[in-house]
């Protein structure tokens, strides 16, 4: 490769262009939209054609939880919003979500209406908490 | 010229140099805002920094082929994972001589397997981590160049993130890490010279259950066959924070891990030759993963894995393995 491309290609112009050009024709992962993650895994065997179809429904304190969740021919489970892990198990996959954004799974704050004192600190303690956990 | 890469462990001048580039690039308006990427919320001026953010979420949702269970992307879970990282990481270093105006400068690279050969509770304390280079651990940061200071608006701050579905964010915090709590230990020497044995590059079914030496440094599996959390894979882990999400390189260390994985893909082609498989008579699925296949980025065809075997004319490592 030349480095007279390469340094045109750097310029932060270029890959700004390149980038907005890729996020507005490129379908984002498709079949993740609403809310549910699927998986359809095929095989042939003895002549026959094997479909199976995965979608996960995933419930995390009561409430829908949007993590593109997949699960690969050998079985494993990987999730692209966790781009490092794979795990053997869906559940392993959730709670490394947990880990992995824990804003998303903090109570909500439009509770904090009716007990605003209280609420505060109870929010507060529960963060460290969480923070120790880790 | 060639630059030379080097150990940020053993070349202060170029650490110094690394933390003062990534700082002029964060603060570096692109010209580009927010909406022009589709992230939700008021409008916001892009660093170039960012950009690197973007481009790495935006590769990660491109599947290849769409809607294939293996996860494969066209980045990551396939043979372009080295290929696509080596020319992210080029135009890395591009911008940040660039913005320090030395021509010279290479990017250094982590040699993360010496620290995984320190007992386990020592890993943390590595210099790495020090005040004088990367910074340590936390929700947010508070030590060394990066540290988070909810006063200064200088200081290093996060701008855009991931969300649980994988979609970019915007935010406002500071960058997070928290050494060996989703993995207990970083790799060892002996983990690095067993994936370096191995002579396919990749192999079918071209996915993170093949026993190749793609699938083993980008770490999807151990020395025994097994899936793991293994190589680059539990590098990221390790760290946390920024690191275990698709806009992982919103932590500086991102680049000198990867900088350390493409000196053990260089090191590999010195033990197997400059090659590369599948080549082009693949099958469709593979599109983007084979040999004369453009790579994701702005160099349109002319970034290829076949391209990218041998780009000894523009860097080289002052040590391979
Ligand atoms: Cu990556």
């Amino acid at each position: 490769m030349e480095t007279k491309k390469l340094e045109t290609g750097a310029a932060p112009q270029k890959l700004g262009e390149y980038l907005s050009r890729t996020r507005e024709k490129a379908p984002m992962h498709a079949g993740h939209g609403a809310g549910g993650a699927q998986s359809v895994r095929k095989d042939d065997y003895r002549g026959h054609e094997i479909e199976i179809v995965t979608t996960y429904k995933i419930l995390v304190d009561g409430k829908k939880i949007r993590a593109p969740l997949g699960v690969d021919a050998a079985g494993k489970v990987h999730c692209h919003s966790l781009p490092n892990y794979q795990t053997a198990s869906a559940v392993d996959m959730v709670r490394a979500l947990i880990d992995g954004f824990p804003e998303e799974f903090e109570p909500k704050p439009a509770r904090r209406k009716s007990r605003p004192a209280s609420r505060r600190k109870s929010r507060s303690a529960a963060k460290k908490g969480s923070k120790h956990e880790h | 010229m060639a630059v030379v890469r080097k150990k940020i462990s053993q070349n202060a001048d170029v650490r110094d140099q690394y933390i003062q580039s990534v700082q002029l690039l964060k603060k570096e308006a692109s010209g580009r805002k927010t909406n022009e990427f589709g992230i939700p919320g008021a409008a916001r001026s892009v660093s170039t920094y960012d950009l690197f953010v973007i481009w790495h979420v935006t590769a990660m949702m491109l599947e290849t082929p769409p809607g294939n269970p293996a996860g494969r992307n066209s980045a990551h879970r396939g043979p372009v994972f080295a290929p696509w990282h080596r020319v992210m990481l080029m135009l890395f270093e591009q911008n940040l001589q660039r913005v320090l105006n030395d021509a010279n400068f290479g990017l250094p690279y982590w040699d993360w397997a010496e620290d995984g050969d320190l007992p386990q509770q020592q890993q943390s304390a590595a210099a790495i981590w020090g005040a004088d280079c990367m910074g340590g651990q936390g929700n947010p940061v508070t030590t060394g160049p990066f540290a988070f200071s909810q006063s200064d608006p200088s200081a290093f701050r996060v701008r855009i993130s991931t969300n649980i579905s994988g979609e970019l964010r915007s935010v406002n915090r500071g960058l997070r890490r928290a050494f060996g709590v989703s993995a207990d230990a970083l790799p060892r020497t002996a983990h690095v010279t067993n994936a370096l044995a191995l002579s396919p590059y990749d192999s079918p079914d071209w996915d993170a259950d093949t026993n190749s030496f793609r699938n083993r440094i980008e770490g999807w599996m151990n020395d025994d066959g097994v899936s793991a959390t293994w190589l680059h894979n539990l590098v990221h882990v390790w760290v946390g924070g920024e690191m275990l999400l698709g806009s992982s390189p919103n932590d500086p260390v991102f680049f000198l891990n990867h900088c350390n994985i493409d000196r053990l893909w260089e090191s590999w082609m010195t033990r197997n030759g400059r090659v590369y498989v599948p080549d082009m008579t693949a099958d469709a699925d593979l599109k983007g993963h084979r040999i004369d296949d453009p790579i994701s980025s702005p160099l349109g065809r002319n970034a290829t894995p076949r391209e990218m075997l041998d780009v000894s004319a523009i860097y080289e490592y002052d040590a391979l393995l």
